[in-house]
């Protein structure tokens, strides 16, 4: 029945040439299991060993890593990740992303921990992995289709059992923050979709009936039943985000101003009265919906019942999204956050990067910088017919649409006119929803974040505003160093295993440690110590993946606007952030020198030796 | 016997998971005897055995495949031909068939204790 060495593990990596349609099956070794994991650390590894320095990310030479971990599709609670790594076409540096729902379950089922994805299809072509019979199918006539429509004739193709990902019309077009879409979820980030697109792979069919073996089979049903049981009565995931998705958190942070309005010119949003997690919740949400093995159920059914969006549907919208099509455009029409977030998905666009570029747009119309007869059409904050159409030409590369779809580090560098003042990205990749001068821990988060500004990789909010008992000073820089380092860390661990960050809101690193230890037997991984160090080397391995394309302090900054431009109203009226003093204390911490490079010492302390430089 | 009201119901499938621990000390939803199927975005359907007293899928089977074992009623899979009567026959789509062997399963109530029904999250489950 099961075919693999590892507890855990389904125990075989495919490697897939897309240029030559020809696979390879290994075994996945040990010593890349012991040292990275799974998910991000195999990504880190094996891209870190098999890109050329410069390459071009939408060349045939870039690579994509698709790979689960040992907690994939297991009982472990918000088992239903996967993580997917490739050079960023956006960025130009590291980037991963990680995807919910069903496909990195399924993917085990069928046998592999990871797909690997190489050079590039001379027509567009549908891979089909169907537990051992791998196949290469004629993706000619889905080119062109939305992802939804895509998905829907694989499936009647395929049948029901099968999980798909694909790209849409953004990723084909190679639009640079085009994402990929499994089911109503995607890897989001970076744009993987692009990658995908220049490989002209269109989709990915999945299926599998394997099994997988588990070490100590009473031990880890304990642990998930305890982990249930937490998860269950922690007031966040069994309160707050069960109730209102991630949306549970949203009117904290207007409170606490860190959440940016009209592209961070403000934390002041005046419509919070009529857009927020308790509209969403009596007027649109429908239903819950989980990924795989989830008791959080943070995604909602969302549809709209009247107005002029009537009809309008999405999975969604989460917290992100409602920030990008909403408070970032100034926007507080629901109906048409719902209906941005849907066309979002449909062509294959991460929302966070189109909103970020959509307010950036807007405050260039606004300051005189692009005209209407540019546009074509008066793009005030608060439009939000300009949002609806923003995303199609984006998605189409129409008018102005071409050039937004290259991102706002792009954008302001051909418009010129100090825009670089006021576009929100660090290392090209758009800020996502919170305002590091309502909470400073964010703005290290962001300036140190592997991929450029994520809150996925530190969150550091919690702490900062959450946190009833024993909050931190937002507006401090002390001890915000360690507290990122430290998530920065675990979260890659988390990304590796790989499950849902969420599990951090209801458990402890040593409850997750244990249900680690218990399912694979792995005896290197005992205590949390053991497995933090994996999270550093993998993060350390991704800072020398950057710098190799030419990444140093120079670059772990944020825009202009959040060191230099204070917000004069509300809670963070005043503030700027004191980056540099928190960047110093970060690097020591890291043991990195003074140009954030990490130290010979380090590297050689997490078996990095031979890639010093 | 577990009656299910389909709209508690998130899509988890945490109910397969623990079935098929419980029953082959592994990890596999495709062996598990209880099944949901996803209508993306707006449903997600458990399909579950109700041990009904006066069961149609019994009536149905022209192989009497479909055999009382220790009070709980179980598809002998030697006589099992995979024609698909008893899933037609059951008033409440509780049959499951297997993707692996493509035949009907049934739940077997893990003894009357449903680990599906004391693990599920959403309580989508009541026992009558």
């Amino acid at each position: 029945m099961s075919n693999n060495k590892y507890f855990g593990y389904a125990g075989k990596i495919l490697t897939v040439d897309l240029s030559s349609s020809d696979y390879v099956v290994e075994d996945t070794p040990f010593d890349l299991i012991v040292n990275f994991m799974g998910g991000k650390g195999f990504g880190a590894k094996i891209l870190y060993d098999g890109l050329k320095p410069g390459c071009d990310p939408l060349s045939p030479d870039n690579i994509m890593v698709m790979a689960t971990g040992p907690l994939t599709g297991t009982l472990m609670p918000a088992s239903g990740h996967i993580t997917l790594s490739t050079k960023s076409p956006l960025t130009g540096i590291w980037r991963d992303s990680h995807c919910g729902g069903f496909f990195g379950p399924e993917l085990k089922m069928a046998g592999y921990d990871a797909i690997i994805i190489k050079g590039k299809a001379k027509k567009p072509t549908v891979l089909v992995v169907k537990d051992s019979k791998i196949s290469f199918e004629d993706g000619r006539d889905l080119w062109g289709k939305l992802t939804f429509d895509t998905q829907e004739l694989l499936r009647k193709k395929h049948g029901e059992n099968c999980q798909f990902m694909c790209i849409g019309p953004a990723g084909e077009r190679k639009a640079r923050f085009a994402n990929i879409v499994s089911g109503g979820r995607g890897f989001g980030r970076g744009g993987s979709g692009a990658v995908m697109g220049s490989k002209n792979l269109k989709a990915i069919v999945v299926k599998g009936t394997k099994s997988l073996n588990i070490h100590d089979l009473d031990g880890f049903m304990r642990m998930c039943r305890e982990a249930y049981n937490e998860l269950t009565v922690s007031p966040d995931t069994g309160g707050g985000r069960p109730k209102y998705g991630t949306n549970s958190i949203y009117s904290f942070m207007i409170e606490a101003g860190a959440h940016p309005v009209k592209n961070f010119q403000t934390g002041v949003f005046a419509a919070v009265k009529e857009c927020n997690e308790d509209v969403l919740d009596k007027k649109y949400y429908k239903r819950h919906i989980a990924c795989f093995s989830c008791p959080i159920n943070c995604s909602k059914a969302s549809r709209v019942d009247d107005g002029k969006y009537k009809g309008k549907f999405t999975e969604g919208p989460e917290y992100e999204n409602m920030w990008s099509l909403g408070a970032q455009c100034g926007n507080s029409n629901i109906g048409s956050i719902i209906y941005g977030q849907h066309l979002c998905d449909e062509y294959g666009l991460d929302a966070i990067s189109a909103g970020n570029v959509i307010g950036f747009t807007m405050e260039c119309f606004e300051r005189g910088i692009l005209s209407e007869k540019q546009i074509g059409f008066p793009t005030n904050f608060g439009n939000d017919d300009a949002i609806i159409k923003f995303i199609e030409m984006m998605a189409k590369g129409k008018g102005v649409g071409e050039l937004m779809s290259q991102g706002v580090r792009q954008m302001s560098k051909e418009l010129g006119k100090s825009t670089e003042k006021f576009a929100m990205h660090v290392k090209g990749m758009e800020l996502p929803a919170y305002d590091p001068r309502g909470a400073f821990g964010m703005g290290l988060a962001y300036a140190t974040s592997d991929r450029g500004a994520c809150h996925l990789r530190a969150w550091t909010l919690g702490a900062e505003i959450l946190d009833v008992q024993d909050r931190m000073d937002p507006f401090a820089t002390e001890f915000k160093a360690e507290l990122v380092k430290n998530q920065q860390d675990f979260y890659a661990v988390i990304q590796s295993a790989v499950v849902c960050l969420f599990l951090n809101f209801g458990l402890t690193q040593r409850q997750i440690t244990r249900c680690i230890q218990a399912l694979t037997g792995i005896k290197e991984w005992k205590t949390t110590e053991d497995i933090l160090k994996i999270g550093e080397r993998i993060y350390n391995l991704t800072r020398l993946f950057s710098m190799r394309e030419g990444i140093s302090r120079k670059d772990d900054t944020l825009p202009e606007r959040l060191l230099k431009e204070p917000v004069n109203e509300g809670p963070t009226k005043g503030v700027v952030v004191d980056l540099d003093t928190m960047l110093k204390e970060y690097y020591l911490v890291r043991h990195w020198d003074k140009e954030g490079r990490p130290t010979k010492e380090k590297l050689a302390g997490l078996g990095l030796e031979k890639y010093a430089v | 016997m577990p009656i299910a009201d389909h709209k508690k119901c998130t899509g988890c499938h945490i109910c397969e998971i623990i079935c098929s621990v419980q029953h082959h000390k592994i990890m596999n939803p495709k062996l598990a005897m209880v099944k949901v199927n996803s209508n993306w975005p707006w449903e997600d359907k458990v399909t579950i055995c109700r041990q009904c007293r006066k069961p149609k899928c019994v009536e149905a089977c022209e192989y009497d495949a479909i055999e009382r074992v220790d009070g709980y009623l179980r598809i002998n899979q030697d006589k099992c031909t995979a024609c698909m009567e008893c899933v037609k026959a059951c008033p409440f789509d509780g049959v499951v068939v297997s993707e692996i062997t493509q035949k009907p399963i049934l739940c077997d109530t893990c003894e009357g204790e449903y680990l599906c029904v004391n693990w599920c999250p959403t309580k989508v489950f009541a026992k009558m």
